[in-house]
Parts: C-alpha cells; sequence; structure tokens
C-alpha cells in the first residue's frame, strides 16, 4: 500500500495531476472503442474500410467537419444544462423533450412571428429567444413539480419528453398547427421551410464549410457557465442546495427558488440547442426532429462529471462518432447503432466506476 | 357506445395494460426491497427482442419465450451488479443499460433481418378461460387474451401471497424500509437485493416478450417505446402496492387503447394527443396524487454496511 501511496505522490507534481476523474472516462472511452472494433470484425465488415468510413465522415472534407461541430454545439449545450442542474444534484433527462419544444417555438415564430424583416440579426435571434423561453418552461414544470410535490425530477423530465416529441408529432401533423399547406393528399407531415434570414448565418459564409454562429455562441455559453458555477454566489447557491438542502435553507437559500432556476436553466439551455439544430441545419420542422440528441447530451454531461470542458470535450467526441457512424453505414454498411452500443457501454463503465473515483480521490 | 365496442375497448386496454402490469409488479417487488431499475425499459426491450428471434428461428413461440427470459438475466445481474456491489447511480446505470440494449438490439436485428424486417414470427396462443369466456360478446372480446397474460396473473398472485404472509415478504419489505434490521437478524441485504432485481428482470422478460411474440408476433427497433417508464410511473401512482399499481396499469392500457376506439366511434381527437395521453396521465399521476412518504424509505440509495 506504501508503495502505491508513494508512487502516488510522485505522479501529483503541481503542473501535472493524472487524475481518475480524468483518466477513468478515458478508459472508458477507449474500452467501448475496442468493443465497437471487435463488433466491427464480428459482423463481416474490413476493420480498416470501416475506420477509413469513419474518419471520412468527420474530418474527410470541410462540410463533414462543420457537420460535426454543429451537432457538437447541440450535445454541449444539453450538456451544459445537465451539469448546471446537476450541481444542485438534480438530473435533468428531459432534453430530448426540451429540444422538441425549442424547435417547435422556434418554428413557429420563425414562420409566423413576421420577423423575416426585421434588422440587426433579429430575424434569427427572436426565434432562438422564444426556444429559449420554450425550453425553460418544460424545464420549470419539472421544478415544479418537484417543490410542490416532491416528484422526482428524473421521472417527470422523462415523462415531459415524450409529451415533447409527441407534440412536436402533433405540430407537424396538424395543418391548424404547423403543418405546411395540404395541397394533395402527398403533402409531407411536416412544416414550411423558415425564410433565409431567419436561418443562422454561417461563420464563413461558405457553404462548402457550413459552421454555424452556434459555435461561437455555445463557446460564450460555456464562458458564461463556468464563471456562474464557479465564480458567483448563484454557484454557490446551487452547490448549497445540492449538498445539503436543510442546511441552505438554515442560511437563507430558498429550496424552490434554486430548484426551479437551475431546471429552467437547463430546459433552457435544451431549447436553445433545438433552436440552433432548427434554424442552423434543419430548416424544416419534421417528425423525429429530435432525433436523441438530448439523450447524448446527457451522456456528455454525465461524462463531463461536472465540468465545462470535459462536456466540450466529449460533446465533440459524440460530434465526430454521430457523423462518423453515418458515413460507416453509408459507405461500409456498419449500422450507426453501434454507436449507440458504444454509448451505452461509456456510460454504464463511468457509472460503475463511479465508487472507485470517488474512494480514489478522498485518499489523495 | 355500444355494449360490443365497450367490450373490445375493454378488451384491448387489458391486452395494452398487459406488459405495464408485468413489468411494474416486478419493478414494484424491486423498489419495495430499495432498489430503482430504470433499465426496466431495456430488459423488456432485450427479451421482446430474444424472444422474437428464438420462436422465428425455431418456429416455437415457447421455445422463443424461454430465450427471452434467459436473455434478460445477464442484464439484470449487471443492473445488480452496479447498484448494489458497484453502489452506482442507479438512474445512470439504469438509463447507460437502457442505450446499450437498444444499440445492441437495433444492431442485431439488422443483422439478422437485414433493413427489410417484417419476417413472420410465429406468436403465442390465445385461451379463453372457461365459465368467464363463455358470457356472450363480452367473453370473447374482454377475455380471449395470451395465456401469458394469464399465467402472469397467476404469478402475481403468488407475489401478493408471498409478499404479505411470508418471511421472504418481511425480509423484502424490510430491505428496502430497514435494511440495518435485516443486516442485523443475519440476512444479507445484498443477497435479497440481487434477488428482487432479477425477479424484476424476470417479469420485464415476460412483458417483452408480450409485447413481441404475444401482442403483435413481430420485432421493431426500440419497439419498447417507453413502456419499462410507463410501468415505473405506474409503480408510483399505485404506492407501492399491488392493487394500486394494477389499476394504474389499467388506467394507463386504456388512455392506450382510445387511440384506436375513439376514431372508430368518429370522435375527432388529434391522433397525437392520444399517443401523448398515458404520459400526460403518469406525469399527473407522479406530480400530483401522491406524496414522496409513500416511498419505500431507501429507495434509490446504494446499501453499505
Amino acid at each position: 500500500m506504501t508503495t502505491l501511496d508513494q508512487q502516488n505522490s510522485l505522479d501529483r507534481g503541481p503542473r501535472f495531476t493524472l487524475r481518475p476523474s480524468l483518466f477513468v472516462p478515458i478508459a472508458a472511452v477507449a474500452f467501448a472503442a475496442a468493443v465497437g472494433l471487435a463488433l466491427i470484425a464480428a459482423i463481416g465488415v474490413s476493420v480498416p474500410d470501416a475506420i477509413e468510413a469513419f474518419v471520412d465522415g468527420t474530418i474527410g472534407s470541410p462540410y463533414a467537419l462543420a457537420a460535426s461541430l454543429n451537432r457538437a454545439c447541440v450535445f454541449a449545450l444539453v450538456g451544459f444544462g445537465f451539469v448546471l442542474a446537476n450541481r444542485a444534484n438534480l438530473t435533468n433527462v428531459g432534453g430530448e423533450g426540451q429540444i422538441a419544444v425549442g424547435g417547435i417555438a422556434a418554428t413557429a415564430v420563425a414562420l409566423y412571428g413576421h420577423v423575416a424583416d426585421l434588422p440587426l440579426g433579429l430575424a434569427f435571434i427572436l426565434p432562438m429567444l422564444a426556444a429559449v423561453i420554450a425550453g425553460a418552461l418544460w424545464g420549470a414544470l419539472a421544478a415544479v413539480l418537484k417543490v410542490k410535490s416532491g416528484t422526482n425530477e428524473v421521472i417527470s423530465t422523462l415523462l415531459l419528453s415524450f409529451i415533447g416529441v409527441w407534440l412536436l408529432y402533433w405540430c407537424v401533423q396538424s395543418p391548424a398547427l404547423l403543418r405546411k399547406p395540404m395541397t394533395s393528399s402527398a403533402t409531407l407531415p411536416e412544416s414550411l421551410e423558415i425564410p433565409d434570414a431567419t436561418q443562422l448565418p454561417l461563420l464563413t459564409g461558405d457553404y462548402g464549410f457550413p459552421v454555424h454562429i452556434g459555435l461561437p455562441l455555445t463557446l460564450l455559453i460555456a464562458l458564461v457557465v463556468g464563471v456562474l458555477l464557479a465564480k458567483t454566489i448563484f454557484g454557490v447557491r446551487l452547490r448549497a442546495v445540492g449538498l445539503n438542502p436543510v442546511a441552505a435553507h438554515r442560511a437563507g437559500i430558498s429550496y424552490a427558488k434554486t430548484v426551479i432556476v437551475a431546471l429552467a436553466g437547463a430546459g433552457a439551455l435544451g431549447g436553445l440547442a433545438g433552436a440552433l439544430m432548427l434554424l442552423g441545419e434543419q430548416h424544416t420542422l419534421k417528425d423525429g426532429f429530435s432525433s436523441g440528441y438530448g439523450f447524448d447530451g446527457l451522456v456528455a454531461g454525465l461524462l463531463s462529471r461536472g465540468s465545462i470542458p470535459g462536456v466540450i470535450a466529449a460533446s465533440l467526441l459524440f460530434g465526430f462518432m454521430r457523423s462518423g457512424g453515418i458515413n460507416m453505414e453509408m459507405v461500409a454498411a456498419v449500422p450507426t447503432a453501434l454507436v449507440v452500443v458504444i454509448q451505452g457501454l461509456i456510460v454504464i463503465t463511468l457509472a460503475g466506476a463511479a465508487l472507485f473515483i470517488e474512494k480514489w480521490e478522498r485518499r489523495t | 357506445m355500444t355494449w360490443e365496442l365497450f367490450a373490445v375497448f375493454l378488451g384491448s386496454s387489458i391486452r395494452l395494460a398487459a406488459p405495464l402490469l408485468l413489468a411494474g409488479i416486478g419493478e414494484m417487488v424491486s423498489e419495495r426491497a430499495g432498489v430503482l431499475n430504470m433499465s426496466i425499459e431495456g430488459m423488456m426491450l432485450m427479451s421482446a427482442f430474444a424472444s422474437a428471434v428464438g420462436a422465428w428461428a425455431t418456429g416455437d413461440p415457447l421455445v422463443g419465450l424461454l430465450i427471452g427470459i434467459v436473455s434478460v438475466v445477464p442484464v439484470s445481474l449487471l443492473q445488480a451488479f452496479l447498484s448494489n456491489t458497484l453502489r452506482a447511480n442507479q438512474i445512470v446505470s439504469g438509463i447507460g443499460i437502457n442505450i446499450l440494449v437498444l444499440g445492441a438490439t437495433t444492431l442485431a436485428y439488422r443483422e439478422i433481418f437485414g433493413a427489410r424486417s417484417r419476417a413472420e414470427i410465429p406468436g403465442l396462443a390465445k385461451i379463453k378461460p372457461p365459465l368467464l369466456g363463455d358470457i356472450p360478446i363480452i367473453g370473447p372480446a374482454v377475455f380471449e387474451q395470451v395465456w401469458l397474460l394469464y399465467a402472469g396473473i397467476g404469478i402475481i398472485i403468488i407475489t401478493a401471497l408471498v409478499l404479505r404472509f411470508t418471511s421472504l415478504g418481511l425480509a423484502i419489505h424490510a430491505a428496502g424500509a430497514e435494511p440495518k434490521a435485516v443486516d442485523k437478524s443475519g440476512l444479507s441485504v445484498t443477497a435479497v437485493r440481487y434477488g428482487v432485481v432479477v425477479f424484476a428482470g424476470f417479469m420485464a422478460s415476460l412483458a417483452g416478450a408480450f409485447l413481441s411474440i404475444g401482442d403483435i408476433h413481430t420485432f421493431t427497433e426500440g419497439m419498447t417505446r417507453g413502456a419499462g417508464y410507463l410501468a415505473i410511473a405506474s409503480v408510483i401512482f399505485g404506492k407501492w402496492r399491488i392493487g394500486g399499481t394494477t389499476l394504474a396499469c389499467l388506467l394507463f392500457g386504456a388512455a392506450t387503447a382510445l387511440q384506436f376506439q375513439l376514431p372508430a366511434l368518429g370522435v375527432n381527437v388529434p391522433n397525437a394527443l392520444l399517443i401523448m395521453l398515458p404520459y400526460l396521465l403518469a406525469l399527473l399521476a407522479v406530480g400530483g396524487l401522491v406524496g414522496r412518504q409513500m416511498a419505500p424509505a431507501t429507495l434509490g440509495e446504494p446499501y453499505r454496511r
């Protein structure tokens, strides 16, 4: 034991520490990736071919790179929301529904809010704001249930996800809501395409590299959330309520207010993620809009263990994994479900390793 | 609404409630002992897939059912290991298992059936119980159900008796309410909690098999579509009691059955609203009608000696 401890104290230099909270996630990802490769071999696809298709789909072209980055922004926003709520010991698994209501609100305002002619970028800022508000309300709903009747937020945000996803389905099915005017029975159940002015501007203006302004926005939000959690009294309140609600109450911190703000904040970020997807990439609202991105963002938040840079790293990883996975399916006939398997393994491994990490960190 | 239509509605409510009921009772027993399995969804999906493949490959739905039951054992052991031995967050680990099973079953399904799908899969037989089944109109419409449901009701009755009248039932209850006392009495809390998770997995496997080879005789990717979460909601709604959980499941089943019934009656309600209804009811149920104090005292908390 002592030699191990000595070894440890030697490793623990002032500048560089190899902490378990860093290497365990990396080990989990490596383990899951190894299983993924073994599965590719098992289904009879050449592993080098699959890897080539994966790399092509991620960084093979400027277009692929941009698609991965845009996707990573969506995951990161949901992930920041998860970390924010989790600081108050709340588990928000409602990203999927928050994305859906954000998408609905953004579509409604972009199409029918008469915003297309507004100056100064208001044409896309107002739909974004609408999405943020819709997401915040969706998140606050779970918070109110928790404060009023003690409903576990995991169950309520999860049920709200299903409700949000079906609400979106309703909106695109019903001509009275957001479905485009039915000219024939073959009219698809989707909204009209939003006007050009309401679409998010591209960073470079080059359609070959369509990264939109969601990327700098996400980085800005990363900074804001990071500072909010680490440097402000608000961050202290969240942590206090998360660690001990009773003690926090004695210290004059309102439990109800903190829970509502935390979950509404997480919901707002989820709603914004939906706005980026709709205004930035898809431009029409369709059934299945949220595409599981809410769960990817949740996993990114889990992986990060509460760190904002960690969320960014995990989101980039998943952004690239999704893009690479899609290309593997098209080029190398490897089903995208493989990526889902890898994600599941990562979550399970990390959940199982949490005790080990805690013990280790307490010891050092 | 005519009697005939009402009987059909009642029959389909029971049919749609059946998988929730099977999974819900298993989860209730597990939660009584203090273990929350968010992975019920994944366990159901695993069995829905394995039993469909088993029935398709062997041509015998009974073999399919057995394969479905066996396929869930490793999943429930994994959940039990994570929850009890590694003391992992039960919600996170459960969701992880659900993601893994969704990916794995989709992958395996594509490999076995290809993207075309809709292979003919032999299903479990329906039976009409004597007496009840002979009632005119109501008999065939309401009571002619897949035999697995009747078998499941038998298991649920036995479960109720075990919980109420045996020392095992007491141990399960105590493991959730006062685990230290169980420990002091010489029983292992960990063993009880492993047992209940495996039981929840067994019940979820019956529920999954009911979905694929009992009800619609096919497998579709991610076919549980949140049924596992509804089962968990029904436990909360039913205040961790067998009778309450059963009623909650029937209510969710009836809400789902309305989807098919109302359009037949010419009532014009948006389809999406009807699909949403069980989730909406579940949200209202967990949000307003029951208090927190009803939950087993140590629900979701790993036990540490």
